[in-house]
């Protein structure tokens, strides 16, 4: 049985991985198929006489301040939430694995600088970073927003791919190739990738949830994506105000987001624990 | 041993080098004006905002400023403030203390609570309290902070009336109280920004110490002390404990990051004076100087968690070469 | 175990003492979203500095409640006792005896020249500095006489000599150049530099500012022995502290679901107070859609104001006259406005050429479509709410509004540049009506819509030279109507300030232009009175007309 098979096996008898496995594809579902079936999540149907209305048979999560459906909203901000946090979890993991490749396999001077400067990165508090930026570049597309959380979060992978490869570069089978002749990117694709495969998805899913959380809170200081598009951030910064009188407002984003951390999270750890059975428990 | 420290040392001051290089040229290149009004309708006559301008040399060709900058640095000057009228080293200087209190505070609890759930779930794993609480430092870890800390506000500040609302001090009584009341009042106001920050890096922790103590547990050194027939719980404390605990140490000194982004949420939320609120008011003011001069002090905090982190890896694991 | 520390905090709840109690009672605590940024009159630019300052340092004449700015019976005496107007270009003031700064030492003429010389002062950068313009000298004609000589007669100049100044001290400040005055330690603390009602005790930047009431005042004692201004970011747990009894006042709450939070509350009630702002739809009248007067006249007519007000501010809120607001002495709620009348507004159009194809579309002139653009700023979301009404009123006579939401600073650059159709502004005016001639009159800065009317400027420019109030009172009035049947705006609301304010103070009276100006005649009810009777009895919010 090839160990691809195994980790599956054992991912399906882990129930909290598969349960967060569940949660993340029915959120998937939703935010893809969600949006084209709920009106439009910036229609203000009737700002006179809808705001802050409680769940009804018309609005199944009430309405918000502006007369907004929070349902709506909620649906569409799974977009938002999801598209960066998956997309920017994609984009650091490439990166980080391209620095990583680049340093290990090149030549210890190159290796000096990339890893030196990857220190010096890791030294830079990311969100204060993100906070000058976004402050500068306000209504910033999501896609900004996207590649931003992604530059600022590649250093740590990085890392643990630099440690992969070197600990195989003088294995024989990368001497191996090596001595029938084949170059930097073959060894690397060939017989480096596989290897890097594990911890590579492994991170990358537990980065997910943090990037989620980071965009929330970039977005609750109303930086980030322009505001009158939804995101779970801005629904419960405009329903804080009212938390008391109409919680729903708030709640509903909230508790979407929490959902979708944790479930990302149990998909992330069950991974982990089926990849590496050293640390399952 | 001091040939390793002088080499982190080095490499910490290259990195805040870098991090001040870095947030000098992003203020500097962003669009943006400064020293407008924020007042619509308000005009700055424009002779005024010349003034303005050369009186902190933002008139001046980059290179120049940025070498001024980098000359006063040398001597220990920050600069000034645009918006506030006085020396950004007077600035963060007000503002560090309450910062570190928190976020120290925070670090610490956090620590505690972390290694005690890690360790009580590590002793039994798969069982009945080791699910509960790996369910609830899941939830935990997977809130945000901000979140926690408006329920955490809402519930035990306004609704019950356990613990004030905000702010650092009782205002008007304060300065009337003895110095043990002074402290009380501190802790009290302490209490619920503190508990904000930490419960979510205590779940952080607790899951990691989980963790690695379960890889430790399986480790030859445990076999043999188990061999020798000590009881499980000795084995545990003893060490078990004592081989997880590096790593969580460690964990806890690069989490400096964390509680910095946690003190600009928090610390807004519960109006405490600190180093989060002067940044996060700083840069939507553009008032530059402030901003690079909190980014000096983000970096060095973060490079000296880095450093702890390292030390505290070398100090418990003498495998560990320090002359690496 | 680790639960037991915050559970005994918590039980730790005050139980004062009755000498803590005492200095909790003549204490008010008064929440503020921002700190200062110095608290030298001439320098400071943001609220908290400004409403501090002002009670540390005088005016040389305040301005009694009804805010009238043009006759002398609308002042009161402060740090002058009396004064007179020799000639038409000359007022001298005669400084009261007793005035004294805190460190003992009298306030004299020649502080009065030296506070002008600040002021004026480029190298001192005062933003008040333009308006001064008028005044052409402030000399010392003996210790107790100061002499003002102005360019120009004008119904203000009693205005402009005393509002604009606070009183600043010579013989602590005249070592220091002006240049460094705002960064000197004094603008930090001005120890002992104050004439005003209450003493510079401490600022703990970012957390605090206390003041202490000075007891030998030459004015008479102030009723609150001390103020503290607590500074808390954030609007919903300022107004937490306020509920929580952490906190005794707030200037203004500025957003209707706070406001509701505060008026449940029995430890605050809400003082109301008409605001120095309106807002309006500002058209740009050099696009040639906007020049036709008529269709101006048909926008406005087609949106019901009363609508937009009520679903945005309900009550906290109302629908605007005109170019001004209640605060000022020309406001009347019988200024001649447009009425609302959505069918005589699609008569209008349809007389224009601009006609519906079908009904429910958007009416159309030669193929072009009758659309246009409105900048809101994203920093505003009554704003944002409102002018998401307006277009759906707008879409009922068939006009196609688009709403641009932009970042306050982008909007004010576009506005400014004269880059829009329509921009949703909000001002701030003065108690002077001569405001309405800095948004309105040709060639003003802050013109811009571009309102350049011939009759407008003869009225204002009347109403400017009028000697006295009743004389003027009519001509602003017809200029205000003018403005509202040439359309040149819609004038939407005027939200309506409400401070905050616990229920133990008394003799609560609020100036609109500066709510802490009369502070120091409010009380502290003696302890043990009903809080039911606190509640209903001594508030009283200046009318302001």
């Amino acid at each position: 049985m090839s160990p691809w098979r195994r980790a599956a096996r054992r991912f399906a008898r882990n129930r909290g991985a598969m349960a967060g496995a569940v949660i993340v594809a029915a959120l998937v579902v939703v935010a893809l198929v969600g949006p084209l079936l709920t009106p439009d999540p910036l229609a203000q149907p009737d700002p006179v006489r809808l705001q802050d209305r409680p769940p009804s048979a018309a609005h199944w999560l009430g309405t918000d301040p502006f007369s907004r459906d929070v349902l709506s909203r909620t649906v569409n901000a799974a977009r938002v939430s999801l598209g960066v946090g998956l997309g920017a979890a994609l984009l650091a993991m490439t990166l980080g694995a391209g620095v990583g490749l680049a340093a290990g396999l090149a030549g210890p001077r190159t290796d000096q600088l990339l890893m030196r400067g990857v220190d010096v990165a890791m030294a830079m508090p990311r969100i204060f970073f993100l906070l000058a930026v976004f402050a500068v570049w306000r209504g910033a597309p999501a896609a900004a927003v996207l590649v931003l959380i992604a530059a600022t979060g590649w250093f740590q992978t990085s890392r643990i791919v630099r440690a992969v490869v070197l600990s195989l570069r003088e294995s024989d089978f990368v001497a191996a190739a090596r001595a029938l002749g084949e170059r930097g990117p073959g060894i690397a694709r060939r017989h480096l990738l596989p290897h890097l495969a594990a911890p590579l998805i492994v991170s990358a899913s537990l980065d997910v949830g943090n990037i989620i959380l980071l965009e929330a809170g970039l977005s609750y200081l109303g930086l980030g994506v322009r505001p009158p598009a939804p995101t779970w951030g801005n629904m419960i910064m405009d329903g804080k105000d009212v938390l008391l009188s109409a919680p729903w407002i708030a709640l509903a984003p909230g508790i979407a987001l929490v959902l979708t951390v944790v479930a990302f999270n149990l998909a992330g750890d069950g991974l982990r624990d089926a990849l590496d059975p050293r640390a399952a428990a | 041993m001091l040939r390793f420290l002088a080499r982190r040392l080095l490499f910490a001051a290259v990195s805040v080098a870098a991090v001040v290089l870095f947030t000098f040229l992003l203020v500097h290149l962003a669009p943006g004006e400064p020293m407008l009004g924020s007042a619509e309708g308000a005009r700055v006559a424009p002779a005024v905002l010349a003034r303005q301008r050369a009186l902190f040399g933002l008139d001046r060709p980059l290179p120049e400023q940025l070498a001024r900058y980098a000359a006063n640095l040398l001597h220990g000057r920050l600069g000034q403030s645009f918006v506030l009228h006085r020396p950004v080293a007077d600035v963060i200087g007000a503002a560090l203390g309450p910062t570190l209190l928190l976020g120290g505070v925070a670090l610490l609890v956090s620590l505690l609570v972390g290694v005690a759930v890690g360790a009580a779930q590590a002793a039994r794993p798969r069982s009945a309290t080791d699910t509960l609480l790996g369910v609830g430092t899941l939830v935990l870890y997977s809130v945000p902070v901000f979140w926690l800390g408006l329920m955490l506000l809402l519930v035990f500040g306004q609704a019950l009336h356990w613990l004030p609302v905000a702010g650092m001090t009782d205002p008007a009584i304060h300065d009337a109280l003895s110095p043990l009341g002074r402290v009380v009042d501190v802790a009290r106001h302490l209490v619920l920004p503190a508990a904000s920050l930490a419960l979510v890096q205590a779940a952080a922790f607790a899951r990691f110490q989980r963790s690695t103590l379960l890889e430790s547990l399986g480790g030859e050194f445990i076999r043999a002390a188990r061999a020798k027939g000590l009881p499980e719980r000795w084995v545990l404390l003893r060490h078990a404990l004592r081989g997880a605990l590096a790593p969580t140490l460690t964990l806890a000194g690069l989490s400096v990051p964390y509680f910095l982004a946690g003190s600009v949420l928090v610390e807004s939320i519960f109006g405490w004076p600190g180093l989060g609120r002067v940044t996060y008011d700083a840069i939507f003011a553009r008032d530059y100087n402030v901003i690079v001069g909190t980014a000096l002090v983000a970096g060095v905090l973060v490079a000296l968690g880095n450093l702890l982190a390292d030390l505290a890896v070398a100090a418990a694991d003498p495998r560990v070469r320090l002359d690496r | 175990m680790l639960l037991a520390v915050p559970l005994a905090l918590a039980a730790c709840a005050e139980r004062p003492s009755p000498s803590a109690a005492a200095v909790r009672r003549n204490t008010m605590v008064i929440v503020t979203t921002g700190d200062a940024d110095v608290l030298l009159p001439p320098v400071t630019s943001v609220t908290t500095g400004i409403n501090v300052s002002d009670l540390i340092f005088c005016r040389l004449a305040e301005l009694k409640l009804g805010l009238n700015t043009v006759d002398d019976s609308g002042y009161r005496p402060v740090l002058a006792r009396s004064w007179d107007h020799p000639d038409s270009l000359t007022i001298v003031f005669h400084l009261d005896p007793r005035a004294r700064w805190q460190d003992g030492a009298p306030v004299t003429a020649a502080d009065v020249a030296y506070t002008f010389r600040v002021y004026t002062d480029t190298a001192v950068n005062s933003p008040l500095a333009p308006f001064l313009g008028q005044i052409a000298s402030v000399t010392a004609r003996d210790s107790l006489t100061a002499v003002f000589r102005f360019r120009r007669w004008y119904p203000d100049q009693l205005y402009d000599a005393t509002y604009q100044m606070r009183i600043l001290p010579r013989h602590l400040l005249d070592t220091i150049p002006d240049a460094r005055l705002a960064t000197s330690a004094f603008a930090r603390a001005p120890v002992g530099g104050g004439d005003g009602p209450y003493r510079f005790v401490s600022w703990e930047p970012g957390a605090q500012i206390t003041l202490a009431a000075d007891t030998s005042w030459f004015l008479g004692r102030p009723g609150i022995a001390r103020l503290i201004w607590r500074v808390t970011p954030e609007l919903t747990t300022a107004v937490s502290q306020l509920l929580a009894g952490e906190a005794d006042a707030m200037e203004l709450i500025p957003s209707r679901a706070q406001l509701e939070r505060a008026q449940a509350s029995t430890r605050v009630r809400l003082v109301p107070y008409p605001s120095p702002f309106y807002a309006a739809v500002v058209f740009n009248l050099r696009r040639p859609l906007f020049q036709s007067r008529d269709l101006r006249r048909a926008l406005a007519m087609a949106v019901d104001r009363t609508v937009v007000v009520r679903s945005v501010f309900g009550p906290w809120a109302d629908v605007a006259v005109g170019a001004t607001s209640p605060m000022q002495w020309i406001w009347s709620d019988s200024l001649r406005q447009l009425p609302y009348d959505p069918a005589a507004a699609g008569r209008a159009l349809d007389a224009l050429g601009w006609r519906r194809a079908a009904p429910g579309g958007t009416r159309r002139k030669n193929g072009t479509p009758l659309a246009f653009t409105l900048l809101v700023p994203t920093s505003s979301p009554p704003r944002q709410q409102a002018a998401v009404i307006m277009q759906a009123e707008l879409r009922r006579i068939g006009v196609a509004m688009r709403i641009e939401p932009l970042e306050f600073t982008v909007m004010d650059g576009r506005s400014q540049a004269g880059d829009f159709d329509a921009v949703f502004v909000s001002r701030t005016i003065d108690p002077s009506p001569s405001s309405l001639l800095q948004f309105w009159s040709a060639g003003a800065a802050s013109n811009v819509g571009g309102y350049d009317d011939p009759a407008f400027q003869a009225l204002t420019a009347a109403a400017a030279r009028a000697r006295t109030r009743a004389a003027a009172a009519p001509l602003w009035r017809q200029a205000l109507e003018r403005l509202n049947t040439d359309a040149a705006a819609i004038f939407l609301f005027s939200p309506r300030n409400e401070a905050a304010i616990a229920g133990r103070f008394r003799d609560v009276t609020i100036r609109p232009d500066s709510w802490i100006a009369t502070l120091p005649s409010w009380r502290v009810a003696p302890p043990g009175g009903s809080p039911g009777a606190l509640a209903t009895g001594g508030a009283r919010a200046a009318a302001g007309r």
